[in-house]
């Protein structure tokens, strides 16, 4: 290979290079640092070990949001992916109307999720939304203020992330489920097997891949979950839906608590770490194995 | 127009080594074929010769001049490939053109030549359309078409015509032997396919294992070849192999599994030392049927099988454990059958050493 | 997929039942925001969230666009919206621009430390932004990007940065070889071959990354908050300031128009888009 060309390579990827050292493990080694120093409004190079991390666990705010997440979290997923996995299944037994269906499943993830949060907060608003509809058609008593409602809100932010998600979550399994070899509809109607129980102990498990990419994607954007939160309920009612991406950015802009702020974002690193590797790793063996 | 010197040439990938000191001289306006089974290693030579790829050790000059450290565009080749790699997104007339405007030819120069290319191989009319428009056979005149305007000292083809059809295959074949003819350039190709190599090559270098197993005419590496494994990879039906012991002396012998062979008519390099374990190799247009008035030595075989081959048959005869075969007219295949006594013309044979595989 | 007699079998038909009634689940929203928009506030009070408007009028999306207050100012969402533009465009070109050129250096020249760069790259896409919040707030001071156009593009460049990479990588890998020895012996470098031979060719991923870039720039929320600067904001920022920052009385028909018109653009791309977005989804979704 000619110097020239091989120093025109490595030139072009300098910028690619700078942003990966700098700003990714940059960025990532100094948030961490701060985490370990007595740092407020400004950060300082006090060594106080774990201490900001004692404080947050002991915080109620953060508290709260860590369990929110985690409830949301899980939640999110399964659900997510058992309506995923079932929208994909009913396209796929060759419906008419196909394109405009998918369409219609897939549109809501090309939005916002300001957006999401704004028009999910209308639609359940607790005197003029949804629950005026009960009340209109005669059910009184119904009291669908789950917005408004400590224990509730967060199914709240649920409802709407499935509405936004679904939909990639179906376009997901769709391509998986194209990718399975015809014949064994064949091979199981002769043998008799009915399509619940295929679909249940065959094909499902033949999806592992896409079940494991669904599930990687869903994670990276729960973690992330902010959005949502500001626009629909602002973290309340109180702290009831409060998420940790949300505890990060007000200490950090808002409260001026760079120290706790850190040390908030990361334990988010570490959690994410910790969900997402084995995950990776089961997917590399997957695609190891299939490669023979 | 100039010649190749290649000396020592060695590369490994890793632990494997893919081509063992080469050596090579290509005269200019020969047409050189490199040819072998898969993994002999031509794609790697043609490769380091055109510069695509490193090498260990060794030297290639190209028109006198030392080129082993220069990038191939530098050392004044030119190359078609497999796949032909036209530039899907160009034009065909794009596609004859990048080279030269990549080296800065004048707008009026780059016209010419590629007029002349493009009239040479008859594609003139192709010239405004893509790549993907374009019938395989079409492909392959354009990808000759790019190579021909770089007004290069080398041609390096690499197995240009595996992707085409048997037919397109012999029309295409006739065609480069016509440009060779006309254009007079030197040309390095690499095949797999012995017939294209034996009807296009001044030269052709048959490779094994990373090595040139003998370099040498069409003709000469059909009638003398140098190893065992030349003999049994040029020429289709291919030659007969009969195991045997030499035995020196007044009137010398081979001693096959059943019959002894007088072997004095045999073209022999030097002497071979009695006893020697020796391979004979007889091509089955030199074994005849002794009471049609052939010349040669007659032995004893017993008819096995014939295979109808259309304009000849080939019949298989056994002598004792050992089957050797032999080109028969197909009427008179259809008559022969029982023991037959057999005229092989020996003055046509090889005989091998069966160790070194060599030829005596 | 099942074969199936055609014909409304109960089964069938209870397909159909379920997939028409998951459609109105994901329309519901949107229609609820295109009708409540076309209201007047009295009729919004009174009568019930599904009902079509008595008398249709786009005086809210008029408002919405020229005089919603948003924070200190009232010039209505249309600030957001240019902002959002001019935020849109340098960044999808840029980290397009970026992403594709490592990709095509990654791919087909390999230089040292390749693996570990993509390595990076790659596990950057699962990273909480948060991690990078603060050291990049402090390193954008530093450096005057701070509340910037250039500081917000910038930012888009550098977290689009994965995505771009791998799809151009991952399309870049599946060009055979022999069309990179063609472009050598030719006499072509490394530029010369990205701009005539591979650009061209990658059309189809260009569009790709194009649709991907243009609904995540545009629908961004956090980076545009913490990086552009308040006469930057983009329109998510200024809907959710519109709408949650209101003082008194609460204008939901003014609320929903502000909510379509930042909608109206990804909405736009989608649907102009077609297959092409879900094969958008499919490079993106394939990491690792």
């Amino acid at each position: 290979m000619a110097i020239g060309s091989r120093l025109a390579a490595q030139t072009a990827l300098i910028p690619a290079m700078l942003i990966a050292l700098v700003v990714y493990c940059g960025s990532t080694g100094w948030t961490i640092w701060i985490s370990l120093t007595s740092s407020r409004m400004l950060p300082n190079n006090n060594f106080v070990g774990l201490r900001q991390y004692e404080i947050l666990f002991a915080n109620e705010r953060w508290q709260v949001s860590v369990q929110n997440l985690a409830l949301f979290g899980a939640m999110f997923i399964v659900l997510a992916l058992a309506l995923g996995f079932f929208l994909a299944v009913l396209i796929d037994q060759r419906v008419r109307a196909e394109d405009l269906l998918r369409s219609v499943f897939l549109y809501p993830f090309s939005m916002s999720f300001i957006v999401t949060g704004l028009a999910w907060r209308w639609l359940l608003d607790p005197t003029l939304g949804i629950a005026k509809i009960a009340h209109d058609i005669g059910f009184e008593s119904i009291q669908f203020d789950w917005l408004v409602r400590q224990d509730r809100v967060i199914f709240t932010l649920l409802a709407a992330a499935i509405w936004h998600a679904a939909g990639l979550v179906m376009a997901i399994m769709l391509s998986g489920l194209r990718g399975i070899d015809q014949e064994i509809w064949k091979a199981t109607r002769i043998d008799g097997i009915p399509a619940w129980r295929t679909y249940i102990f065959i094909v499902i498990p033949m999806l592992k891949g896409s079940f494991a990419t669904a599930t990687i994607l869903m994670a990276t954007s729960v973690v992330r979950l902010y959005d949502l939160s500001v626009a629909m309920t602002n973290g309340g009612p109180g702290i009831a839906s409060e998420v940790p991406a949300k505890f990060v950015m007000d200490n950090l802009f808002e409260r001026q608590n760079i120290g706790l702020a850190t040390a908030a974002a990361t334990s988010m690193l570490i959690t994410v770490v910790a969900v997402v590797a084995p995950l990776l790793y089961a997917q590399n063996r997957a695609a190891a194995k299939a490669a023979g | 127009m100039s010649g190749i010197q290649v000396r020592s040439l060695k590369k490994s990938y890793g632990a494997l080594t893919v081509l063992q000191e080469i050596g090579l001289e290509v005269q200019p306006g020969e047409f050189t074929v490199l040819l072998g089974p898969s993994g002999c290693g031509k794609s790697t030579l043609l490769s380091a010769i055109a510069g695509l790829d490193e090498i260990d050790s060794g030297t290639i000059e190209i028109g006198g001049e030392d080129v082993t450290d220069r990038e191939p565009s530098q050392r004044g080749i030119a190359m078609v490939f497999q796949s032909y790699a036209l530039y899907p997104t160009m034009t065909v007339r794009g596609n004859l053109s990048f080279g030269l405007k990549v080296k800065r030819n004048t707008r009026a120069e780059i016209e010419k030549r590629v007029s002349w290319a493009a009239d040479l191989l008859q594609i003139t009319p192709l010239l405004d359309r893509k790549p993907g428009q374009l019938s395989g056979g079409q492909r392959q005149r354009v990808a000759i078409g790019r190579a021909l305007v770089q007004d290069a000292k080398l041609f390096l083809f690499d197995e240009p015509l595996s992707n085409l059809d048997a037919k397109l295959r012999t029309e295409m074949r006739v065609e480069i032997k016509k440009l060779h003819r006309e254009l007079g350039m030197t040309i390095v190709y690499v095949t797999h396919d012995q017939i294209e190599a034996m009807t296009l090559a001044t030269r052709i270098a048959v490779m094994k294992g990373g090595q040139i197993e003998q370099y040498a005419s069409p003709d000469e590496l059909y009638e003398r070849p140098a190893t065992l494994f030349v003999a049994g990879f040029v020429g289709a039906p291919a030659m007969t192999f009969l195991p045997g012991v030499y035995r020196a002396g007044g009137s010398p012998a081979i001693e096959l599994d059943a019959v002894r062979v007088p072997a004095g008519s045999l073209p022999l390099a030097g002497p071979v030392g009695d006893g020697t374990e020796v391979i004979l190799g007889v091509r089955p247009e030199h074994v005849a049927l002794a009471e049609d008035g052939a010349v040669g030595q007659i032995v004893d075989a017993t008819t096995q099988f014939m295979e109808p081959m259309g304009a000849d048959t080939l019949g298989w005869f056994g002598l004792g454990s050992q089957r050797i075969s032999a080109r028969l007219a197909p009427q008179r295949a259809r008559t022969v059958n029982g023991p037959v006594r057999l005229a092989l013309d020996l003055r046509h044979a090889s005989l091998f050493d069966k160790a070194t595989e060599r030829r005596l | 997929m099942r074969k199936n007699a055609r014909g409304l079998t109960p089964a069938r038909i209870g397909l159909y039942a379920f997939l028409v009634i998951s459609a109105a689940f994901f329309l519901l929203p949107l229609y609820v925001m295109i009708v409540t928009s076309l209201k007047g506030m009295p009729e919004i009070r009174e009568a019930n969230m599904l009902a079509l408007p008595h008398t249709p009028t786009i005086a809210a999306w008029v408002k919405a666009w020229s005089s919603a207050c948003t924070g200190l100012s009232c010039n209505g969402i249309q600030v957001g919206f240019f902002n959002s533009v001019k935020i849109m465009f340098p960044s999808v070109i840029m980290s397009i621009a970026v992403g594709a050129v490592t990709g095509y250096a990654l791919s087909l020249w390999r230089p040292r430390g390749v693996a570990l760069l993509f390595g990076i790259l790659m596990a950057v896409a699962f990273v909480p932004y948060q991690v990078f919040l603060f050291p990049l707030v402090r390193l954008f001071s530093f450096a005057g990007l701070n509340s910037s156009l250039p500081g917000i593009i910038t930012v888009h460049t550098i977290f689009g940065l994965p995505t771009m990479t791998l799809i151009f990588r991952n399309y870049f890998a599946g060009i055979p070889l022999e069309l990179m020895k063609a472009a050598r012996v030719d006499g072509a470098g490394f530029w010369r071959i990205f701009g005539s031979i591979m650009l061209p060719m990658a059309v189809p991923i260009i569009v790709v990354a194009m649709i991907l870039q243009v609904t995540g720039i545009w629908n961004d929320f956090i980076f545009g908050l913490v990086f552009a600067g308040r006469e930057n904001f983009p329109m998510t920022v200024q809907l959710n300031n519109i709408v949650n920052s209101t003082q008194g009385e609460r204008e939901y028909n003014v609320d929903m128009a502000a909510t379509m018109l930042t909608a109206l653009v990804p909405l736009a791309v989608y649907f102009i888009s077609g297959r092409w977005f879900v094969r958008g989804i499919a490079a993106g979704a394939v990491k690792g």
